[in-house]
Parts: structure tokens; sequence; C-alpha cells
């Protein structure tokens, strides 16, 4: 089959398209960063999305549970090994997502007999000034987009990762207005919690190409609040300890939500 | 085939975190040396455990104080006065070594760095048993080291376990790995003969037994044993009155760790102590 080329481009986008629709019901996650941190959010009503994988780089993935795990292991393996022989400030996000994880991604959804990751993966590392935070996400192709990487366009304070492009691109086009770096915890987990509202609500409608209504939003917030839990996680900003991944629960964030 | 830049280890069960088997895997630690008195023919040196520094700790009404002087030799000559053997591995855990730093401070390092890659693969807390197993581990693998006259290292751990009944633990070991706990305290190095009569002394018959002492209380006491250890001990530095040098000291607590600042082990020293 893979002989010839035409056939070889068919697969490829064959599985595209397979791939897609296995992420599309993925609920979205929103990272925002801000005065003393990155948050990390999501809804879940079962396993866990946001993961930890070194000092200052936290990690939010949607697709099969197998597949991501082999890919945060094969991230934290990878930091701790340069964490350890060199030391913690020479592990990067970039040089992580660039040279270890991009390549090998590539690799195994162009094999076409091979079976590639159904994964989508949004990382962060932590700066010491909220300029500095790096934003990248990482496609199932190794496809890398960042926040700051591509010079045509302004640097954003946030990412967002969801099912569906349509819905990310609905949940970065309300960030673009509403957040800024220098809110405080509870705005920014507002902001992060309509943006997530925002990008579920459009998961299921085939093509929301506007903003849904602010009630609207509300509503649905307030119903995935009542039957899904808040998993959150921060990046903090304090240089005062080397580990700055902490996990946010449910009932320490309850009490910050606004109408 | 050409093999790509990170290989995706396909096992991932319990022992995925197992950092120095990953380490081990890579190639980036050294594998324990054969042990040079197994060798035919060649018979076995006499060899002297230099463990030479002063290193305490014991439990104390708000946890356990670990101690130790800052003076690292070689052989009869002092090489640095400011040493660091009081070691911070995580939120609650302190390693304290006496031996060769060489060994010691890659040992921390590897610990460090274990109990961090256990909790981010598998996603919960290594427990207080799974760490002191994790240095004991370390030790034993580095015993052909110390059979060989170099690389002894004789540490003190202290941690706070929260299950099943927060308290305050602390270990000893010695070169070959074996753990021992102890309820109220610990020390090691050349100096520690000294140190150890004055801990039992003060636990016995002193005004208060250790672990009701409170910190100002703890803080001279262990001053007051590193002073005397470093009188007949040339290794130890005790402390250094001309040149102002502190013994390290730091807190273990259910809050984390306190480093104490020099300041305050100076006004405690001026007070009680000098």
């Amino acid at each position: 089959m893979i002989e010839e080329p035409y056939r070889w481009v068919e697969a490829i986008a064959n599985r595209r398209e397979y791939i897609e629709a296995q992420l599309a019901p993925g609920s979205p996650i929103a990272a925002l960063g801000y005065r003393d941190g990155i948050l990390f959010l999501t809804m879940s009503q079962t396993r866990q999305k946001i993961f930890e994988i070194y000092d200052r780089i936290a990690m939010g993935a949607i697709g099969h549970p197998g597949d991501i795990e082999r890919l945060r292991m094969a991230a934290i393996e990878s930091a701790s090994t340069e964490g350890f022989t060199r030391s913690a400030t020479d592990v990067s996000l970039r040089r992580l997502v660039h040279y270890s994880l991009s390549p090998v991604m590539k690799a195994a959804f162009e094999q076409v007999y091979g079976a590639p990751y159904l994964a989508r993966m949004l990382f962060a590392e932590i700066g010491e000034r909220p300029e500095e935070d790096l934003f990248v996400r990482v496609e199932y192709d190794g496809e890398i987009a960042t926040n700051g990487a591509t010079y045509a366009q302004a640097r954003q304070d946030f990412a967002a990762l969801s099912g569906t492009q349509q819905s990310r691109d609905l949940m970065e086009a309300f960030l673009a207005t509403q957040h800024g770096p220098e809110a405080d915890l509870e705005t920014t987990f507002n902001s992060a919690l309509d943006a997530w509202s925002i990008g579920h609500m459009t998961l299921q409608t085939s093509d929301a190409k506007e903003q849904p209504e602010r009630t609207a939003v509300a509503k649905h917030r307030e119903e995935q609040l009542a039957i899904a839990g808040i998993e959150a996680a921060l990046l903090e900003r304090d240089a005062g300890r080397a580990i700055r991944y902490r996990l946010l629960s449910d009932k320490e964030l309850r009490p910050l939500l606004r109408d | 085939m050409e093999r790509s830049p990170v290989e995706f280890d396909q096992k991932f069960s319990g022992a995925a975190g197992d950092f120095p088997a990953l380490l081990r895997g890579k190639g980036l630690l050294a594998p324990a040396p054969a042990n040079s008195l197994s060798q035919a023919g060649t018979p076995p040196k006499a060899w002297q455990p230099t463990e030479a520094t002063t290193i305490l700790a014991f439990k104390f009404s708000g946890g356990v104080l670990v101690a130790g002087d800052r003076r690292a030799t070689a052989g009869n000559t002092v090489v640095y006065d400011r040493a660091d053997k009081v070691l911070e591995i995580d939120r609650q855990s302190i390693m304290a070594i006496a031996g060769v730093p060489a060994t010691a401070w890659e040992m921390a390092r590897v610990l460090e760095h274990s109990f961090q890659y256990f909790r981010r693969t598998q996603l919960q807390e290594m427990s207080v048993d799974g760490k002191v197993r994790a240095l004991s581990k370390l030790l034993r693998d580095n015993f052909g080291f110390v059979m060989q006259g170099v690389g002894i290292v004789v540490p003190i751990f202290a941690t706070y376990d929260f299950h099943p009944k927060p308290e305050a633990r602390l270990y000893f070991y010695d070169a070959m790995g074996a753990q021992f706990e102890v309820t109220d305290y610990a020390a090691t190095g050349s100096g520690s003969p000294a140190v150890r009569g004055i801990l039992y002394y003060e636990n016995n018959w002193g005004t208060k037994r250790l672990h009701e002492l409170g910190e100002d209380e703890a803080v001279s006491i262990a001053l007051r044993a590193l002073d005397t250890a470093a009188e007949s001990d040339t290794s130890t530095g005790g402390v250094d009155r001309s040149g102002k040098i502190y013994p390290l000291i730091k807190i273990v607590s259910r809050e984390g760790i306190v480093t104490l600042p020099e300041s305050k082990i100076a006004a405690v020293f001026k007070e009680t102590v000098a």
C-alpha cells in the first residue's frame, strides 16, 4: 500500500479523520497565566487530566488514557534525567517538546502500520514574570503551537485545549477579551471556568461560530458544577521553592465562584 | 533502523517509579563495583572507615532537630569550613550525612529525584517506609565502594509521617544499609561517641527529657553537644568562635522543614553556651 505515494497520503488523511473523531468529545482544558502563577482548569467526572511533569512544568491532556500515560511517562523521564544529570534550571519545556515529544509523535503518526498516539496535550512552564510564561500545545501528529512563537500574532497569556478546533477557537477568543496577566486567582479562576463552559457547550453544537450568550454560558456552568468536579492545578510563581506545582481541590475552589 | 530520541518504555508497571533503575538503564549512575574482598588471590585490605564529622538528631516538643557541624576534612587537613551536611530531600525529609562528601551528596541527589519521580509518575507521595527503604537500597548498592575504602556514608534520616498517626520519625543507618528507627536521638560521625553520651545523659537525668524540650532548649543542647564533640575530635568543627561559623540546624515538623537562621543560633549560643 505505501509503495504508492498517493495511497500513503490517503492513509494519513484517513488516520487524521479517525483521530479527530476520537478526540472530539474531549472535555476542554484551560491554562491561564496570571500575576502569581499559571492556573490549569477542567471539569471532570472520572479520570485525572492535569499532571505535574517537573519543577516548573505541568501538562493537561485529552485522548486515550493509555496513550496519555505513555507520553506523560516519557516527558517525566526525560525531564527528570535532564534535571538529575545537569540541573533543574536546565530542564526546559521548549527542548522537551521540540526534541523529545514532537519527533516521536510525528513518527508514530506517519508510520501507517503502527498505532498513532491518540492524544492532544497542553504544556505550560512558569516563568519568573508573566511575560516569560510559556504555553505549548502538542498535537497527535507532533504539530506544535506556542503562545508566542508565531511572531505575527500577539503574545497570549493563556492557552486552551479542546476536542474540536472550533471549540478551542471560541475559548481563545473569549480569553483574549476577558483575561489579562494582572488578574488575581479569583478572577482568573472564574475566567477559566467560563472559558471551559464555552468550550464544553460548543463541543456539542456542530457549527457555532459566534460566542454563546452570556446567560447561556452561566446556565451551562451552573449545570456542570452540579454534576462534575473542578479539577485544577497551579504552577506558582513563588521563587522561594523549587517545586511550583500544586493541586487545587474542588473544596478549595468553590468558595471563589462568582456569577 | 534509526532509533527515536526518546525510547518509550512499554512496561509501565509499579517498577516505573524506580528512578535509580532508570538512571542505570541510561548509564547515568555507576553500577555498584565488585567487592574487592571477593576477588580471589588478593588478601583483604585493612580499611579504616573515615566518617570525619559529627551529626546529631533528636526529637523534641516541636518535631525533630537535626544538627551538623560545618567542617570538611581530608586526612589531617581541614579543607572546608562551611560544608552543609544536613540536606533537605523533600518538603518534610532531611538526610544528614557523615562520610565521604562526594558519595553522600550524590546519594542525596538521587534520593531527592527518586521521591519526586515517584510522586510524578505514580501520582501519589511515596510512603515513609518506602523512602526509608530507598535510602537503605542506595547504601547497600554503595557497599562495594565502602569495602574498597572509598565512599563510606553513614546517614541519619528524619521525616514527618502523616499516616497512620501524624508524628516525626527518625532513623539511622549503618554503612551496609541496615536502618534503625529510634525513639529519642541518633548521632553519627567521628564525634558521635561524645554526643551520644551527652544525649543519653540529658534524656535520663537532665532537667527535662529530650522530647519535652522547647526549641531554644533543644538548640542549646545541640550546640553544647557539638562543641563537646569538637573538643576532642579534630574532624568536627563545632562552633568557630572567631570566624563566627555556627553549626547548621534544621527542624522537621508537621509544617515542613525550617532552617534556623544563623542569628538565632548565635543568640542561643551566646546566652547558654559561650
